[in-house]
């Protein structure tokens, strides 16, 4: 009873790593996927095109690739990072190129008439993105969201190739250390529990903002 | 009230604008006036480019050629045979004098009645709540909605909405209403409602164009009407002259279709 109390405190302890590199990447890829998805709708062609080719990169190559290229490749050319900060650099870049698909297509299924109803009635661009469009793509967007968010509680488990003790990582010592499979299954209770309260949570804001579709 | 209207000021000048798509022409040289208090209805077959032409009108559409004027300022005008349109505080200011009602509605769903009414006001007018709320609540009142201001748009039917969408252009005071197939996407139970408020609206003078397929409409309200078709104006004159006596073989056999 003692060694399940301790296996399940180490897993405990690291979790922290895990939530802090999943709360880090959200708060940092969803602002900065919005910005991509509204760049890649500019209507200026190098802008748009450039952030394609981003997004094409993010998307088109391993996420555990970044994560060695921004750590070992990256002070090659004098760009050093800690473990960490590499981490969260390229998750957030990783994250934000898929959150961008998500909001462009989310901003692209808004009816043209809802645009030139607030066009007729003077509303400037910023205006109309703001209290008009990205409102309502908010709610179309949270089911994919919901999903890219679930994937991301479960994609910090790579982060143990940069040498920092997740969840998974912690476990998976134990398990080596003991020949016991108990911490792996207690590792599974903590992915479930993660993602169970995220369900949860974008199930509530579905409500929020569908309050208004019947 | 017709010599009135001879006389009053100028508030759309239309000349000779040409529009065309990718794919085909769309308008070909139209030309018309309209003055302070006048109801026009333009009328004609499906692809007769009328509702094109009303949306040149405050460019949701932009022209490829002539002159659109609003009250005497330019909104797009030809130089050196480019159009040129006006920018910044002047564009804003022309377009501004002009509130569009649609076929879809297109009201905000994700706002209330009152609070898809209040947003212009306060965002591009930069007004108070206190200051718009009795000017929504006196508009609401006046469609017959003021009971549904706190419902969701997708709880009212198609005629209260579009009835909700006329009190939100006219929320922001404008000179001109532009109305685009109003009642062509209510079930025909439902256009009453919505033609009694435009009807509501001709009496009290406001300036009106109406691109309608509501024949009866035309001939009650409008002051004068224009027959379209094929991007070209083929006629116009007063609801007495165009339904009572058509001059042209193509506007007697819309006509006879229609009625």
């Amino acid at each position: 009873m003692d060694k399940l109390m301790e296996t399940t405190l180490s897993i405990l302890a690291g979790s922290k790593i895990t939530l802090e590199i999943f709360a880090a990447t959200l708060a940092m890829s969803l602002p900065l996927g919005l910005l991509a998805a509204l760049a890649r709708l500019s209507k200026i062609g190098v802008i748009s095109r450039l952030t394609e080719l981003y997004i094409w990169i993010m998307r088109g190559s391993p996420l555990m690739l970044q994560l060695l290229f921004v750590y070992f490749a990256l002070p090659l050319v004098g760009i050093k990072f800690d473990p960490l900060p590499s981490a969260l650099l390229a998750f957030t870049l990783n994250y934000a190129a898929y959150f961008a698909e998500i909001f462009r297509a989310g901003i692209q299924s808004i009816e043209r008439g809802q645009y030139e109803a607030a066009k007729t009635l003077g509303m400037t661009y910023i205006q109309t993105m703001r209290r008009i469009i990205l409102p309502q793509m908010i709610h179309r967007v949270l089911p994919p969201v919901s999903n890219e968010t679930i994937n991301l509680v479960k994609d910090t488990s790579l982060i143990y190739i940069l040498a920092m003790n997740d969840l998974l990582r912690v476990a998976r010592t134990i398990v080596q250390r003991d020949f016991d499979m108990t911490a792996f299954f207690i590792a599974g209770v903590f992915y479930l529990a993660m993602t169970a309260v995220l369900t949860w949570m974008f199930k509530k804001l579905e409500a929020h903002y569908g309050k208004y579709d019947f | 009230m017709e010599n009135t209207i001879s006389n009053g000021e100028l508030m759309l000048e239309v000349k000779n604008i040409h529009k065309k798509f990718a794919d085909a022409d769309v308008l070909h040289g139209i030309s018309f006036t309209v003055r302070r208090g006048e109801v026009l209805v333009i009328i004609g077959p499906s692809g007769s480019g009328k509702s094109t032409m009303l949306r040149c009108l405050n460019r949701l559409e932009e022209i490829d050629k002539g002159s659109v004027q609003v009250r005497g300022e330019y909104l797009a005008k030809e130089v050196d045979g480019s159009t040129v349109y006006a920018e910044g505080d002047e564009l804003r200011h022309i377009l501004g004098s002009m509130g569009m009602v649609f076929q879809q509605f297109n009201l905000f769903p994700h706002m209330t009645v009152l609070e898809n009414l209040l947003e212009a006001p306060m965002q591009v007018k930069k007004m108070k709540r206190e200051e718009i709320l009795p000017v929504a609540e006196e508009l609401l009142r006046k469609v017959g909605l003021y009971d549904k201001k706190d419902s969701y748009p997708a709880r009212l039917s198609g005629g209260q909405q579009q009835r909700v969408a006329i009190a939100r252009a006219l929320a922001m005071n404008p000179a001109i209403m532009l109305f685009d197939e109003p009642t062509s996407a209510l079930d025909p139970e439902l256009t009453g409602e919505v033609l009694k408020t435009m009807r509501e609206l001709a009496a009290e003078h406001m300036t009106m164009v109406v691109v309608t397929h509501e024949m009866a409409f035309a001939r009650e309200v409008a002051n004068r009407v224009i027959f379209m078709a094929d991007g070209n104006i083929v006629e116009q004159g007063t609801p007495e002259e165009l339904f009572g006596a058509p001059k042209e073989e193509r506007t007697k056999a819309f006509l006879n279709n229609m009625l």
